[in-house]
């Protein structure tokens, strides 16, 4: 398992110029240029969330003004304590972590599976397959909505925390394993028979090859289907009556009444909601995507 | 890449592998897509859905839909909408990927909070919060273009004008889904071994040149999925028009996700609300074959 | 070896959690004898009267001897949710809904018929007109009123001071003149109001309509007509479209969302509102000023005919048993307790205008004007595609397009009124 391999099989085609100017010095300087400009971008894109986030700390008369209070003049906890007090909060955090552990958990190893398909095999069926995954995902999820229930009404799995990590599963599926399928089918196939004729069995070298070298899809992957399922509102409101079953993101939902919006404890309870995927993922991302991989590629 | 290494004697294994995956999709979702394309030839409103039951109608509801000149304006408008989404999400999300990997160790960090945390906010929360931003009275978008000079932008209503309007509905979709395009890629881009971009980059290959020949044929199968994904997504974006709008968009919003809600779904028709939705797929489906076979065949040839 | 046992443990997990899923079934009813429990669905203002909803459940259980469970419902797509629950076989036994969602499901025979038993409901006689009017389909009720919003109008009782207004208006011309003085007093402020009405607001621009005798619509036999073309309407427009362009710097092609934030502000004269709009323009959670506490007054919305008030549209929300509830007739026993003399008193000493106008009076003293504007109230045609008409904006519409002058009166009413006649005259 050298770089070379890897390294042979990645590059279709290297550019044939002569030798230009000196790189190594080019590159430190785009370097800081790219760093800046990833930062610039990032304070861009953070704002937002900044507004969502500082809007919680503020007390009630400064959420909307004239002129914009970057810092509120006091911080307060009040929507924070509003949030957390309102019936139903910690059942719908333990309802949504649990909806969405089990669609990760399952999607990942059912779509793996069905992207080692895809990737590795030329079958009969294929073609429609892939017809099929991608049909599926251009269905607007409105326009199933209704039969979707009926469906999981004769099956008696409304109401059910399990009907909805069933619904949740058809729909991040198709995706997971066609992006999976992107990941394996990058990793060369003479890199796992090279393992196996090392003397590994099949599993070992999918442990030792296969895996690490997908792992940042996998990761990827994991992340798209936990935000997905964290996020998604319609399907679990209208599959889940009982308000001690509900989701987080319904939850949400009960900030808004005819009597206006809640707002400074719906960003409280936004800014809360938000915390734990990314901690969760900023952890996730360090430790997956840059460390396993690197390390066993390169050993 | 497609050919079959050990396998080719036993021929279920590819089955076996797609099982789980296959029944849970055709066992959920079969029925209920079967159920979609019945009604669209059917009658069916709030009376027949609470019978169970329908009456055929035939092809009437898709004449109707196919005659309406107005249904046409419509997908032309959907089209441009989703064009330029989807560049710019596909764009700034490439951009973002490939400066990640360029980037200090701690800056990448920095961008990667910064983007999570776009994505894990719920909708109906960045819908709340762009609202703010653009509002007539409080927004601090106007406040800060008029402090900047460029005119007086107090209360300047963004969504007076469609087009305003629905820039500021590209703003935010392009915003919430640019994370998932850069966090895709980037973990796509980990497959790029660097000893290849660094051995181009000696050679003398220019920037373009590096991502075109080393880069590109690495995260095309990931790069063509998520551009794919946004068309399918833009393409329907019903959501944020109808919120930042105040439920009440004009006519010159209505792209066809907000077509489809007025006409069918939201009155309680349902029959033409599946005949809209099978359209829809039809339309998405002319550009998506083409291009996935398109796909398959580059990796094939390869 | 390990990826094997992960692998084998995911789905093991999934077949539990299906085992239990599938076991899990709560048969709670039979459709013979009394069943254990009763399935409501309230929406979540009922949160703030939930002393009276616990109350309401004790004594139907000591009573009856059966629970009623309430399971709180959100208004984003709950529509969607009703339509599936009615469809499915868990429909729930009472549900509740906004009085302009009603004509759809009453014109499908979704609810179940309660005219033989309206005397079942105490102050049935009594019942709003704009409630009733929402319940009522060819002739049959279908569901109980439950409580109303009524509009007044809110204004800022200091600044009214500072610009020397003693008495509030009891007509449109002194409304007028008292926006003439604020505006002489204020208008310098390019954030101020005199009267903040936002172009949107169809409930305003609609019950000018009605003040000048105009209508929406108008059903002779079993056809429906536009109106809102005929003189009366436009005049009334006209006066709507003075009131906006005069005196408000609101949005006039936005809605009334932040309404009430504005207002707090203090950059407000006058408003437009429902009586709740008072806490939510103190309530710091929801973006407002408690310190405004004591400058709130309001006053029914005065009529162009001295002396008398302007017709009011009554928003709020009724209560049905859905036609596949298995548990009518206790439903319908629980609906008779939720819906009597005492818990409505309840509702009205929170300011909601109940759904008896016998009950009126129950209001306290801050929200009195809006029961007084309560006593004279319009509803919009319960036609079965009156649905149509609002998710198309029709209303909305075509008062920005007279605001903005982007069309004139006669001709965007006529469009207007075409448009309406089409939509309530198509058939299924």
């Amino acid at each position: 398992m050298s770089t070379g391999t890897l390294a042979r099989t990645a590059t279709p085609t290297r550019p044939g110029k002569p030798p230009a100017a000196p790189a190594r010095r080019r590159r430190g300087g785009r370097g800081l240029a790219s760093n800046l400009a990833l930062l610039a971008i990032s304070a861009v894109m953070f704002f937002p969330i900044y507004w969502m986030a500082v809007t919680a700390f503020k007390p009630g008369p400064e959420i909307l003004s004239y002129t914009p209070h970057w810092l509120p003049s006091r911080f307060t906890l009040d929507n924070f304590t509003a949030a957390v007090d309102r019936p139903f909060f910690w059942s719908g955090v333990a309802n949504s972590l649990l909806v969405v552990s089990a669609t990760v958990l399952i999607a990942l190893v059912v779509a793996f599976l069905g992207a080692v398909a895809l990737a590795r095999f030329e079958f009969t069926g294929r073609q429609l397959f892939v017809a099929m995954i991608l049909v599926v995902q251009m269905v607007p999820a409105g326009a199933l909505i209704i039969p979707i229930y009926l469906m999981l009404n004769r099956a008696g799995q409304t109401d059910q925390l399990p009907g909805v990590v069933l619904a949740y599963l058809t729909f991040v599926l198709p995706f997971a394993i066609w992006m999976l399928r992107g990941f394996v089918v990058n990793v060369p196939v003479e890199l796992e028979e090279a393992a196996l004729i090392d003397g590994c069995n099949r599993l070992q070298a999918f442990r030792r090859v296969l895996f690490p070298l997908v792992a940042p899809g996998l990761v990827a992957t994991a992340v798209y289907t936990a935000i997905q399922a964290w996020n998604e509102f319609l399907l679990a409101y209208v599959l889940i009556s009982t308000p001690e079953k509900q989701t987080m993101t319904v939850w949400l939902a009960s900030f808004t009444t005819t009597r206006g919006t809640e707002y400074g404890p719906l960003m409280a309870a936004s800014t809360l909601a938000a915390l734990p995927v990314v901690i969760f993922f900023a952890l996730a991302q360090r430790r997956v995507v840059s460390g396993l991989t690197a390390g066993s590629v390169k050993g | 890449m497609s050919v079959p290494t050990v396998p080719r004697r036993i021929r279920s294994i590819p089955y076996l592998l797609l099982a789980p995956a296959l029944i849970v999709i055709v066992g959920v979702l079969g029925y209920p897509l079967a159920t979609l394309v019945q009604i669209s030839f059917q009658k069916y409103g709030l009376a027949e859905l609470l019978k169970g039951s329908g009456s055929w109608t035939g092809l009437s509801h898709y004449t109707d839909i196919v005659g309406d000149s107005f249904f046409w304006g419509v997908v032309g408008r959907t089209i441009v909408f989703t064009a330029v989404n989807v560049a710019l999400t596909v764009g700034a999300g490439t951009l973002i990927a490939l400066l990640m990997r360029k980037a200090h160790r701690a800056v990448r960090l920095t961008a990667t909070v910064a983007l999570v945390a776009v994505w894990a906010t719920p909708g109906l929360v960045a819908i709340a919060v762009w609202q703010w931003m653009f509002d007539y009275e409080f927004g601090v978008v106007n406040w800060l273009l008029t402090k900047l000079g460029a005119g007086d932008f107090t209360h300047h209503n963004w969504f007076e004008n469609p087009v305003q309007g629905l820039g500021v509905v590209t703003a935010v979709i392009v915003w919430g889904a640019v994370p998932f395009v850069a966090i895709s890629l980037h973990a796509a881009l980990t497959q790029v071994p660097d000893e290849v971009v660094e051995a181009a980059e000696l050679d003398g290959a220019g920037r373009l040149q590096v991502f075109r020949y080393v880069i590109l044929p690495v995260i095309r199968p990931v790069l063509a999925l998520l551009t794919l994904l946004q068309i399918i997504w833009d393409f329907q974006v019903f959501n944020q028009v109808w919120v930042m709008t105040g439920g009440a968009p004009t006519e010159g919003y209505y792209l066809i996700g907000v077509y489809s809600y007025v006409q069918s779904f939201g009155v309680g028709d349902y029959g033409s609300g599946a005949a809209v939705a099978v359209v829809m797929v039809l339309l998405l489906a002319l550009v998506a074959f083409g291009y996935v076979r398109g796909l398959l065949r580059k990796e094939q040839t390869q | 070896m390990l990826t094997c046992r992960s692998v084998m443990l995911a789905i093991g997990a999934a077949l539990a959690l299906t085992a239990t899923a599938a076991c899990g079934g709560n048969g709670s009813s039979n459709s013979s004898g009394k069943p254990e429990k009763i399935t409501i669905w309230l929406q979540p203002e009922a949160a703030e009267w939930s002393a009276t909803v616990d109350k309401v459940n004790a004594e139907f259980k000591t009573k009856y001897g059966i629970e009623a469970v309430v399971q709180t419902q959100q208004w984003e797509d709950h529509l969607t949710k009703l339509d599936t629950a009615l469809a499915g076989t868990k429909a729930p036994d009472v549900v509740e809904l906004g009085n302009t969602e009603t004509a759809k499901y009453l014109a499908a025979g979704a609810f179940a018929d309660l005219t033989a038993h309206k005397a079942e409901f105490e102050n049935s006689d009594t019942w709003a007109k704009g409630l009733t009017d929402s319940c009522t389909y060819e002739g049959k009720v279908s569901c109980v009123p439950y409580y109303g919003g009524s509009r007044a109008v809110i204004y800022n009782k200091s600044l009214f001071a500072k610009a020397g207004i003693t008495d509030t208006p009891t007509s449109l011309d002194e409304l007028y003149a008292a926006a003439d003085k604020l505006k002489a007093k204020f208008g310098s402020d390019p954030n101020f109001s005199a009267f903040y009405l936002p172009g949107r607001q169809i409930f305003a621009g609609m019950s000018f309509v009605r003040d000048y005798g105009g209508d929406i619509a108008r059903q002779d036999k079993d056809s429906w007509r536009g109106t809102l073309d005929a003189p009366q309407a436009q005049q009334g427009l006209a006066a709507f479209k003075e009131l906006v362009t005069k005196y408000s710097k609101a949005d006039k092609t936005g809605g009334d969302r932040t309404q009430d934030a504005t207002f707090a502000k203090g950059k407000v004269g006058m408003t437009y509102g429902l009586s709740w709009e008072i806490d939510a323009i103190i309530d710091p959670k929801r973006a407002g000023n408690p310190a405004m506490k004591d400058k709130i007054g309001a006053f029914p919305m005065p009529s162009h005919t001295p002396g008398q008030t302007m017709p009011v549209f009554l928003g709020g929300s009724d209560l049905a048993i859905p036609a596949k509830s298995r548990n009518q007739e206790w439903a319908r026993k629980w609906l008779a307790l939720y819906t009597a003399t005492a818990p409505q008193s309840d509702l009205a000493a929170k300011g909601l205008i109940p759904n008896s106008t016998k009950l009126l009076d129950k209001v306290p003293d801050a929200a009195a004007p809006f029961a007084e504007a309560a006593r004279k109230t319009w509803f919009t045609p319960v036609a079965e595609n009156w649905i149509t008409v609002e998710k198309k904006s029709i209303l909305q519409n075509l008062q920005v397009s007279i605001l903005t002058g982007k069309a004139g009166l006669p001709d965007a009413t006529a469009k207007a009124s075409k448009e309406i006649t089409e939509i309530l005259n198509t058939r299924g």
